[in-house]
């Protein structure tokens, strides 16, 4: 598996346990893998410090994807994850509260 | 015929029920009281007593789970962030690692599923939404034809919609269903997004794992209890009566919850879950799920029995619950052969499981980081049940 294509593998299979069933094609969607890689790290990465409550080192294992985000920065104060990715794409999320957890903005 | 049928807001039942509830004696479906404290506040313990003589078979499990192997980086092997054993409703186990204590969150992803099939169960015992309603009584569709969906299809995950629950990335455009719900078109308003899509199979002819199915389920169950219960309707019905303090569960920017795979919580709540269906739909002597949605929440799905797609072989589903039985003229092999028959499990991405054994009156909860597909359920229950073998 080429390593772009393996980020999508990590995000992926979200509710899944049920991967790699391939049948009949449907339609594309209107998003990219910076796009999607973007947004899943400042969502889940937000997720894991602020509702998780773990470590940033942690969180960066476990939110790790590929092709990499290029920054990912917490902002404790605000409670918001910015990520950003290759000048284009850049996503944030935010801690609403104990709850509902984060959102993408 | 299952009892989930009566009509929103029908009188009927509710009238036929009082006039029977007086005339006839105690039945089998009412809430019986139990020895052994609720676990609202908190989970009572029999920990010591267990760890003194079954010490071997907990070290088994313990090897099983908790021996990590490599770098952490290198994300290889069972990697167990959280394990609970709870027989007969008293903690005899639990241990955590990587940073985790029994007090720290942990997404469930689609263990949420569950959940919201057990909303949906509260929302049919409310008279607020009927199994065999079309979504569109509640939520409008972008496509019109998706309207000849059902709640109960949508429960056994028959939606028939084009919905590709794995990925196949064309890096401009991607085909992935979840991903483009979660992160991408979708993430906005997953409810219209998911209705958006072309009917593949007439719905109810057909299975297939669809976190599609479920979060529009939860966009019903949105919209027929939030007039009566508000925005919070997961906690009043749910959440808070089972005493799930930590329960954190993230929405869309519409405000409906992701009922596939958001929810995040203490696996000493998440086990809440599974003592509710142990007993039945009970909780503190009264009945929250409806008489026999436990029993019907667990039997084999009518669907996945006429054509599935992309059905693995541990993958035999009831309403959004995975169950330890084969599948009549599809399947005879258990998911789970070291498991009793009629075992049945919530069950997220990367390890996350909450397994009941109700001849055992077990429940096995495992929040985890598993990331390369070496670890087994089957042999997680087989050490779990050597621990609770003879037992009293």
């Amino acid at each position: 598996m080429k390593p772009s294509r393996l980020a999508v593998v990590l995000v992926a299979s979200v509710a899944a346990l049920s991967c790699g069933r391939g049948d009949t094609v449907q339609r594309p969607y209107d998003n990219n893998d910076l796009q999607l890689v973007t947004s899943y790290t400042a969502k889940d990465f937000c997720s894991c410090v602020f509702v998780m409550e773990m470590s940033e080192d942690y969180c960066k294992r476990w939110t790790a994807a590929s092709p990499a985000v290029a920054t990912v920065r917490v902002d404790y104060q605000e409670r918001t994850v910015q990520t950003a990715a290759a000048l284009l794409w850049g996503e944030k999320a935010r801690f609403v509260n104990a709850r509902e957890g984060c959102l993408l903005e | 015929m299952s009892p989930h049928r009566s009509r929103r807001k029908s009188w009927l039942p509710a009238l036929l029920s009082v006039a029977l509830c007086g005339a006839l004696p105690a039945s089998a479906a009412e809430c019986s009281t139990l020895s052994t404290p609720w676990p609202t506040q908190v989970w009572p313990e029999a920990r010591e007593e267990v760890a003194a003589t079954r010490a071997e078979q907990l070290r088994a499990l313990e090897d099983y789970a908790f021996t990590l192997v490599g770098k952490d980086e290198e994300r290889k092997g069972v990697r167990t962030d959280g394990l609970l054993l709870i027989h007969k409703g008293r903690i005899i186990y639990e241990r955590y690692g990587r940073g985790f204590d029994a007090g720290k969150r942990h997404l469930s992803w689609s263990m949420s599923k569950s959940f919201t099939s057990a909303l949906t169960g509260i929302a049919v015992r409310e008279n607020l939404l009927s199994l065999d309603d079309s979504l569109c009584e509640y939520v409008k569709a972008t496509r019109q034809s998706n309207c000849a969906i059902s709640v109960r299809n949508l429960l056994e995950f028959a939606s028939g919609l084009d919905w590709r629950e794995d990925y196949e990335n064309g890096g401009t455009h991607q085909t992935s269903s979840v991903l483009a719900m979660l992160y991408g078109e979708g993430r906005k308003d997953m409810v219209a997004f998911i209705t958006a899509h072309e009917q593949q199979e007439k719905p109810g002819t057909s299975w297939r794992y669809s976190s599609g199915d479920t979060t529009l389920l939860a966009g019903v169950l949105d919209a027929a209890l939030k007039p009566t219960y508000g925005r919070e309707w997961p906690w009043k019905l749910l959440l808070d009566v089972l005493g799930m303090r930590s329960a954190t569960w993230e929405r869309d920017a519409k405000g409906v919850i992701v009922g596939s795979s958001y929810l995040h919580a203490t696996p000493r709540d998440l086990a809440k879950l599974g003592y509710l269906y142990l007993r039945d739909g009970c909780w503190e002597g009264k009945r929250v799920l409806p008489e026999e949605w436990v029993t019907d929440s667990t039997k084999v799905s009518e669907p996945i029995m006429l054509k599935s797609y992309a059905r693995g072989s541990d993958d035999v589903q009831g309403w959004q619950w995975w169950l330890n039985r084969p599948i009549p003229g599809v399947q005879a092999e258990l998911p789970w052969p070291s498991a009793p028959e009629g075992a049945y499990a919530a069950r997220g991405h990367w390890g996350q499981s909450m397994t009941v054994i109700p001849s055992k009156e077990l429940i096995v909860v495992r929040t985890a980081d598993d990331r390369d597909g070496s670890f087994s359920l089957d042999t997680l229950l087989k050490l779990s049940l050597a621990v609770v073998e003879g037992l009293p």
